[in-house]
């Protein structure tokens, strides 16, 4: 900053602001943020499983429980069933999701510009809030006017109509084929990137050699395409583990639980029974089954984070 | 890209794509035509009118103008607080030096897999002793701090890539930490700060749970959208036109800053752009 023939600065007796250390800057700019994540990410975690100990209805004093929330959860028919849901919810839904998504797109990118107003229109529906989305597919579903229906009368296939979220066995089927219906754009989105980045020079040697389409696929853009496959199933599977939104509005839980998630399970004991400590118990064994998914991912992030 | 292509590619794709906006259209067709009409579905073509009906009544139906501001304030808060302690951390976690700096910043990033389901019942016993039950805040804090997991992972990646040299430069010009942050490192963020607003807008724009659990007549659009749904069965074509209303913001937003998506699923996943 000195003028060009000036003496160095430093040898100046200047008054030089007074600056803060690193140390200083860094809790400055960090705390208003530590605050908001200590109310909302650690105080809640540690506080659920504290009250997983503890017998609470209400409003009434909490009574400390032990074990028995958790004994009680897995002899509780019902968090059996929910978790048999979750489990099944979960594969299918994201073996569905990625393998269409996938599927569409390896053929979009045998012809990108053309397909491009395609991929939006199917991404879209990944940008639809879910109730959105329940409500839409309420509406294909219902047993009186609903579209599905309509379309297996127009068919003669009268026999077939039912009320799909009415019937405990194809209840749980209906609501996870609407939940693939809003889930199939990310997919669909992280593979179609992940093959834009093959390199092209390997679609010519190819080409060079005599491949057919067919083999170009096998051989080149399926085994190269899989980083985002694995980016889509890890997102794909972490959000169904812990989906609720589809399943309040399309079935709440019903008929007689068969849609019911152990996402959804806890907010009905805790929001609508009331049963705090018995939710939180159930909440504990959601967030254990979502680490056991994510514990490739977070020994990768600690790994990074240098 | 790849020449040779086989010719069904794209009608093949094309009505699969059509088949997947179904929904969408009958949402808009269910919102423009009468309730007569729609009773015998919403595709029937014995009688074909369309009417506005629908659009006009409901505002005076349903308190959508009403949840549609609520909306507003919670979706814009909450996204304008990642916007801005995000950027503030992940320049302290990667250009500064402190005590824990390391254990905190993998707190933060792995906070990313908890569920909302975690935050619901401790938060809702302190709301109802603070009394903040049915207050947007009660939404908006929990939002916001479930958001710096990913949002500061997303910024931190990017600043891996920023040239230290300017650091440096504006070091030996006697910048501090702070000058360094709000004159070198802020204005030239701009780009994954945007990334970080447009995801966060659209996730608690969308958000459901949070809402119904803590909120009771100030209700944002997707809670309120339950709730109506749930009561008035009948009015199948004035729901449609709250639901229209309810995500028309979300998609456009979505529709015009999608590629910010697909980045934010590879950041939220941990695998870099």
């Amino acid at each position: 900053m000195g003028g060009p023939n000036g003496p160095p600065k430093s040898s100046l007796p200047i008054k030089v602001k007074k600056q803060l250390s690193d140390t200083q800057a860094a809790w400055f700019l960090l705390t208003p943020l530590l605050i908001f994540f200590a109310i909302s990410v650690v105080y809640p975690v540690i506080e659920t499983i504290r009250l997983s100990f503890y017998d609470i209805r209400g409003l009434a004093p909490e009574k400390f429980f032990g074990w028995g929330n958790y004994l009680k959860l897995f002899s509780d028919p019902n968090f059996l069933t929910s978790l048999k849901v979750t489990f099944i919810w979960a594969i299918s839904a994201t073996f569905f999701s990625v393998t269409i998504g996938w599927g569409l797109a390896m053929m979009c990118s045998l012809n990108p510009r053309k397909t491009l107003v395609f991929r939006v229109m199917i991404f879209a529906a990944y940008g639809v809030s879910e109730a959105v989305s329940g409500f839409m597919w309420l509406g294909i579903y219902r047993p009186d006017y609903g579209l599905l229906n309509g379309i297996l009368e127009g068919i003669g296939l009268s026999g077939w109509t039912q009320p799909w979220l009415g019937n405990p066995s194809t209840a749980l089927g209906a609501v996870i084929v609407a939940y693939v219906w809003t889930q199939v754009g990310l997919p669909l989105m992280t593979c179609f990137a992940s093959i834009q980045s093959i390199p092209k020079n390997l679609f010519e040697a190819a080409y060079i050699d005599g491949a057919k389409p067919a083999s170009v696929m096998r051989y080149i853009i399926a085994p190269l395409s899989m980083p985002g496959v694995r980016v889509a199933i890890f997102i794909n599977l972490l959000n169904s583990l812990k989906a609720f939104d589809l399943i309040f509005i399309l079935t709440g839980g019903g008929p007689v639980r068969s849609t019911e998630t152990v996402g959804f399970f806890m907010y009905r004991e805790s929001m609508l029974n009331f049963k705090l400590g018995y939710g939180a118990a159930s909440t504990v064994i959601l967030l254990i089954a979502v680490l056991i998914v994510s514990i490739p991912l977070i020994m990768k992030r600690t790994g990074d984070a240098k | 890209m790849i020449g040779r292509t086989p010719r069904w590619i794209v009608p093949i794709v094309g009505i699969i794509a059509l088949i997947w906006i179904i929904p969408i259209i009958g949402l808009v067709v269910t919102s423009l035509r009468p309730i007569s009409e729609i009773i015998l579905g919403w595709w029937s073509v014995e009688t074909v009118t369309f009417t506005l009906d629908a659009w006009t009544q409901v505002w005076s139906k349903y308190p959508l103008a009403y949840a549609f501001w609520i909306s507003c304030k919670i979706a814009v808060i909450s996204t304008v607080i990642p916007m801005l302690l995000a950027p503030a951390a992940a320049y302290a976690f990667h250009f500064l030096k402190f005590r824990f700096r390391r254990l905190i910043l993998i707190l933060i990033i792995n906070a990313f897999v908890l569920p909302n389901q975690v935050v619901i019942i401790p938060l809702f016993r302190l709301w109802r002793d603070l009394g903040m039950i049915d207050n947007i805040w009660s939404v908006i804090i929990p939002f916001a701090g479930l958001s710096f997991a990913w949002a500061v992972f997303l910024v931190k990646n990017y600043l891996e890539d920023f040239p230290y040299e300017l650091i440096e430069a504006a070091q030996v010009d006697a910048c501090g930490p702070l000058a360094r942050f709000f004159y070198i490192v802020l204005p030239n963020s701009l780009t994954p700060i945007a990334a970080v607003g447009i995801l966060q807008f659209m996730w608690t724009w969308n958000g459901l749970l949070l809402p119904v659990v803590f909120l009771r007549d100030e209700l944002p659009l997707p809670a309120l959208l339950a709730r109506i749904q749930g009561v008035y069965d009948r009015n199948w074509d004035q729901v449609a036109v709250a639901a229209i209303i309810t995500t028309i913001v979300p998609l456009m937003v979505f529709i015009i800053f999608q590629r910010f998506f697909t980045a934010g699923a590879q950041t939220k996943s941990g695998s870099k752009e």
